[in-house]
């Protein structure tokens, strides 16, 4: 037997975004056992939402949870305060929250992209996704009035209204994207040494995927439709919208790639139903209640489905909320994925998964 | 071939970066920036101060009941919920400017938890004192 060496990778790491350990213990450059440990960032963030602050301003705490995804977390826990406090929100205020989402699940699949690009070696290819994120990063900039932090959901409805001038900007900038968004699926699909470091490598077969419980496009890459867009109807009107489920086969860092990509196509169109249909309405649907009972909702965040649960005591104050990221759900997945590659594959691997470590430790 | 080509244009593209202090980067008229506090307008209703997620606005109080006004751009989240909860139109605004940068001699945070706690006492005392005005008039009729 070749003997086994342990290779650290983070918790800081050149090829990694966030605090995240993985311990590879390695074989003849072949990766046969994997450690992971994710509790670089807790913040202790349902604590201070339990104890510090009143139940409508909870929504605002959770959106500091992650800097990519704060339009999930934010719209995730509407929706569960909304469900204590037996509240339907109007039409308009579940088209924008989509519009925003959707918008969000743009720059972040182009940017778990560019990184995929970055650690497999190919600088040009990230510089010019990060170049083309820049559009989406002004659309939500244009609607939501801050680059990060979209504060867009409430309790109740949707902070602001949109206006007609930045709609049209939307659309127009959109249709720019289009051809830009054909090149990059263009190179990821077809160039040659991309290739050489994506397809093949860090295979996560279906089974794999039912048995570790994956969620998200780590899942959808192996071809099993897990999404919870396509599961439920009835706090935002998915389907209505122009939801398809995108599905790739192979499972490995490639598909990955592919489902982000036509998931961005299928993004895209969902805005522009949403900005063509839509409806008129109040933005806020105020009320005096109280948040009473227990709720649970599920929500397809960039990275899979997220999951909030609050339970109150007809008090400003909930008595306990908890978040559940889908990178949390997709930690086994990754360790399985790791198994059997090449150490010099590991970072593109890592890139792919699209880990979310703030989201997991909160 | 496709991609040489490709390089040899990008010599003579434009730069996609803007130059920052040059140029203005995109900002939107709507931006979400510093709160604006109009005294005139004010009702001095306080639910802005209620309804601030990260504690930004306190309002302090003399002694003849006349209330201050406080803001912290540096504890501001800038999620402009005190802007919609606001009852009177015009009282408070979000301006489009963004909050600039805290520097190391203004001492922003530790001297807002002085005004903080500073102004909370100044209302406590403000309601002592009303408090103990009412009992002695209240005892001055019983007297009498």
């Amino acid at each position: 037997m070749a003997t086994q060496y342990d290779i650290p990778v983070g918790a800081q790491h050149i090829s990694l975004l966030e605090p995240l350990h993985f311990k590879l213990t390695t074989e003849n450059e072949k990766i046969v056992d994997v450690q992971a440990n994710v509790g670089y960032v807790h913040r202790g963030i349902e604590l201070a939402c339990t104890s510090k602050f009143k139940f409508r301003q909870v929504s605002f705490v959770v959106g500091r949870v992650c800097g990519l995804c704060s339009i999930s977390h934010t719209t995730a826990y509407s929706q569960v305060a909304e469900k204590l406090l037996n509240l339907e929100l109007s039409k308009r205020a579940k088209y924008l929250r989509i519009l925003v989402l959707e918008l969000d699940r743009i720059h972040s699949h182009l940017l778990c992209l560019s990184h995929v690009a970055e650690n497999s070696g190919f600088e040009a290819l990230f510089m010019k996704t990060m170049k083309d994120r820049e559009i989406s990063m002004e659309l939500l900039e244009a609607v939501c009035g801050n680059r990060v932090q979209y504060d867009y959901s409430v309790v109740g409805g949707v902070a602001r209204d949109l206006r007609p001038e930045v709609a049209q900007m939307v659309l127009a900038r959109l249709n720019d994207f289009k051809p830009k968004l054909d090149d990059l699926r263009e190179i990821f699909e077809n160039n040659y040494s991309l290739s050489l470091k994506n397809r093949g490598i860090g295979v996560l077969s279906s089974e794999n995927v039912k048995l570790l419980n994956a969620v998200g496009p780590l899942a959808r890459a192996a071809g099993v439709p897990i999404d919870v867009r396509n599961e439920t109807e009835d706090l935002l009107p998915w389907k209505e919208v122009g939801f398809n489920m995108v599905l790739g086969d192979a499972g490995d860092v490639h598909a990955r790639n592919m489902v982000r990509i036509h998931e961005l196509y299928n993004s895209i169109q969902m805005i522009e139903n949403v900005i063509n249909g839509l409806p008129e309405g109040d933005i806020i649907t105020e009320t005096k209640a109280m948040p009473e009972g227990e709720a649970v909702v599920r929500l397809e965040a960039p990275r899979g489905e997220l999951f909030h649960y609050a339970k109150g005591n007809k008090t400003q104050i909930l008595e306990r909320l908890k978040i559940k990221a889908p990178t949390f759900s997709n930690i086994p997945a990754f360790i399985e994925t790791f198994k059997g590659n090449e150490y010099a594959s590991a970072p593109a691997i890592i890139a792919s998964f699209d880990p979310c470590l703030s989201c997991t430790a909160r | 071939m496709k991609s040489f080509f490709e390089a040899l244009t990008n010599l003579f593209r434009k730069p996609a970066t803007v130059k920052y202090p040059f140029e203005k980067t995109y900002i939107p008229e709507d931006y979400r920036g510093m709160i604006v506090h109009n005294p005139e307008l004010c009702i001095w209703c306080r639910k802005c101060e209620m309804v601030c997620p990260p504690g930004a606005i306190v309002f302090s109080q003399d002694m003849d009941g006349k209330q201050t006004y406080h803001y912290n751009r540096a504890v501001c989240i800038y999620c402009g919920e005190c802007v919609r909860q606001c009852p009177k139109d015009g009282a408070l605004m979000q301006s489009a400017t963004p909050g600039t940068p805290a520097v190391k001699n203004e001492n922003i945070n530790n001297s807002w938890k002085v005004t903080y706690d500073e102004a909370l006492k100044s209302r406590a005392a403000y309601m002592a004192a009303k408090k103990a005005a009412a009992a002695s008039k209240s005892a001055e009729g019983a007297a009498e």
